[in-house]
């Protein structure tokens, strides 16, 4: 369901014009705003890259950015190891992919497909945050960990200091927008081709000499891997991490931003997940328990209304506008 | 001794419950294939209505009558609907029945406020086992939650309605072929599942705390209930839920609730994993 290339680098474009554009209108405060929203919206788009070329629908994804999130603390916090905030965004991101390649390796050669697989993380994400809350000596229980320093490196005469707002927000976005091209040129290529034969028919697949289960982990992997970054980047932002990054409401809150954002469209998460995030923050103003209700029919509506996400009103203003012409 | 009865009976305590709920999953997992993440609020649902007679005067065995209707009520509603329309789009019915979750949560929560909802069991005390003493309440919903699944075992398997179900859980197409009207017989089977469900909340409401979003800690349990003990058997239901009620109250003593829950869902994952085909009943989806 990629957009076809022409249109979707146009998109890209654009986004990547307005991101580059914003800070020149932007106080501090906004751009930390749209600074988190972005690194949720590339959780958002780690998500759609899995579940918009495979199908399968990945329900503890949380459970990733969580595992990037403690890691990155853990690492950051201890004084003992160097260069904490580069190893501990290495740490995030081969940890969150171990976890994945483990999990993958038994559910997706176990035959496990579907609702099966859909069922499966579910419990995973209530693992993961269960065992947050209990393992209190390592993860500060319930409460988190609190302190943890902005990302700040020397590489080879290159000097990062992230602890200002401007230079976070471009950091977050040049990542972003790096992320997401890199994502969008793997799936439209002969990889997402073979994706999409496997979701259409895995055993045709299999038959034509594609080892399917391999595919899948391997893509679920990379999915894991980019949402454990995006843990690791937000908990340096927030400077804190708390069992509900892993938590079953997160993971649920990312799926309705890629189903909003438009599945298989990998930009429209990240668009998705700023637009309800700004939404979310409006209405919680008025009442706080008005967002899950809210959040609820969302779900519901899209799923009647608006099954291909806000991308698609444009892909059929189109077809309507051409059905017109060749009517007249 | 008195410790390993004891344990034994809390086991089986959680075993009725995890049955129970289980059953409605199996019916709309194995039987329609509908992922149905709101399974959890019918547990909810039961639970409300007990506390909600309760609060009115009423007794807590009028409670237990109105939960299981209570808990028909909201499925039958969510079947006609939204469940319907999604028959062939699994991941919608997923997506769409979460969104149903969190709307009765929220619902529940504007409509009875915030805090854990008192219910009282209609039975204080203990009863002298001769090994040990028990809580006489406890008893009696382990023998509720039996007579329960024995009625639904007499109906799938001695009325014509059951035979109905099991045509259709056999054949789809076959069964519209013969004449059943599977549609029908879908939407019974779904409301009857949330009416058990709603029953299994109304008897743990006296044991657990009542709160809105108490119907997510029995969902994941109950889903591995029915992946674990394989969908379309009674058998498998009890397999299952011996699994996963078993190991929980035991490794309950031994450890705190939260990673004693994270430990039996990584075990069931795991005999998924071992056991896919006396598990998934041959097709993997």
């Amino acid at each position: 369901m990629i957009a076809r290339d022409r249109n979707w680098l146009l998109i890209f474009a654009v986004c990547v014009a307005l991101a580059v554009i914003y800070p020149f209108f932007a106080d501090g405060y906004q751009l930390t705003v749209i600074r988190d929203a972005l690194i949720f919206g590339l959780f958002a788009a780690s998500l759609d890259f899995f579940w918009g070329r495979t199908g399968i629908l990945c329900f503890g994804h949380a459970a990733f950015f969580g595992i990037g999130g403690y890691i990155m603390a853990l690492v950051t916090l201890n004084d003992a190891i160097p260069f904490g905030s580069l190893l501990g965004i290495m740490g995030a991101v081969a940890g969150a992919a171990f976890v994945a390649a483990i999990i993958g390796y038994f559910l997706f050669f176990g035959g496990i497909r579907g609702s099966y697989f859909t069922i499966v993380t579910l419990a995973m994400g209530v693992i993961c945050q269960q065992a947050a809350v209990s393992w209190s000596s390592v993860t500060g229980g319930d409460s988190g960990l609190i302190g943890i320093p902005p990302i700040a490196f020397d590489v080879g005469g290159l000097h990062v200091d992230l602890s200002q707002d401007l230079p976070s927000y471009i950091f977050v976005a040049a990542i972003v927008a790096m992320v997401v091209l890199a994502l969008w040129s793997i799936s439209r290529g002969r990889w997402g081709t073979v994706l999409t034969a496997i979701q259409d028919n895995e055993v045709r697949a299999a038959a034509l000499g594609h080892n399917a289960p391999l595919r899948l982990l391997v893509t679920f992997v990379l999915s894991a891997a980019i949402a454990g970054l995006a843990g690791a980047l937000y908990v340096c932002m927030a400077g804190l991490v708390a069992p509900d990054l892993s938590g079953l409401l997160l993971s649920t809150e990312v799926i309705v931003w890629v189903a909003v954002g438009g599945r298989g469209t990998l930009l429209g998460p990240v668009l998705g997940a700023i637009f309800i995030q700004r939404a979310q923050q409006t209405i919680s103003s008025f009442n706080p328990s008005l967002w899950p209700l809210l959040l609820g029919c969302v779900f519901v509506i899209i799923v009647f209304v608006l099954p291909d996400g806000i991308l698609s009103i444009y892909a059929r203003l189109k077809s309507l506008f051409k059905g017109r012409r060749r009517a007249q | 001794m008195d410790f390993l009865v004891t344990t034994l009976l809390n086991a089986l305590t959680l075993i009725s419950i995890l049955m129970l709920v289980g059953l409605g999953l199996a019916i709309s997992f194995g039987l329609m294939n509908v992922t149905n993440l709101a399974h959890g609020e019918f547990v909810t649902v039961g639970a409300f209505a007990v506390y909600f007679v309760q609060s009115m005067g009423g007794s807590f065995w009028l409670g237990l009558a109105a939960a299981p209707i209570a808990g028909a009520v909201v499925g039958c509603i969510l079947e006609f609907a939204i469940i319907r329309h999604l028959y062939s789009r699994p991941v919608s019915t997923v997506l769409a029945t979460w969104g149903v979750s969190l709307i009765l949560q929220q619902g529940l929560e504007l409509t009875f406020g915030l805090g854990a909802k008192p219910v009282t069991p209609p039975i204080e005390g203990t009863f002298d086992l001769f090994f040990t003493v028990y809580p006489a309440y406890r008893l009696i919903l382990i023998g509720i939650a039996m007579l329960t699944l024995l009625g639904v075992i007499l109906l799938i398997g001695r009325t014509s309605f059951g035979l109905d179900i099991r045509t259709v859980i056999q054949n789809r197409e076959m069964a519209e072929g013969v004449g059943i009207n599977t549609r029908r017989t879908y939407a019974i089977a779904f409301t009857f599942g949330a009416a058990i469900a709603g029953l299994a909340g109304g008897l743990v409401a006296p044991l657990a705390i009542v709160l809105p979003q108490m119907g997510v800690n029995y969902l994941a349990n109950a889903f591995f209930v029915v992946i674990v003990g394989g969908v379309g058997s009674i058998g498998g239901l009890v397999a299952g839920s011996v699994f996963v009620g078993g190991l929980t109250s035991v490794l309950n003593y031994q450890i705190s609730p939260s990673l004693a829950q994270a430990i039996v869902l990584l075990a069931a994952i795991v005999a998924v994993r071992l056991r896919p085909n006396g598990l998934f009943n041959g097709a993997s989806r």
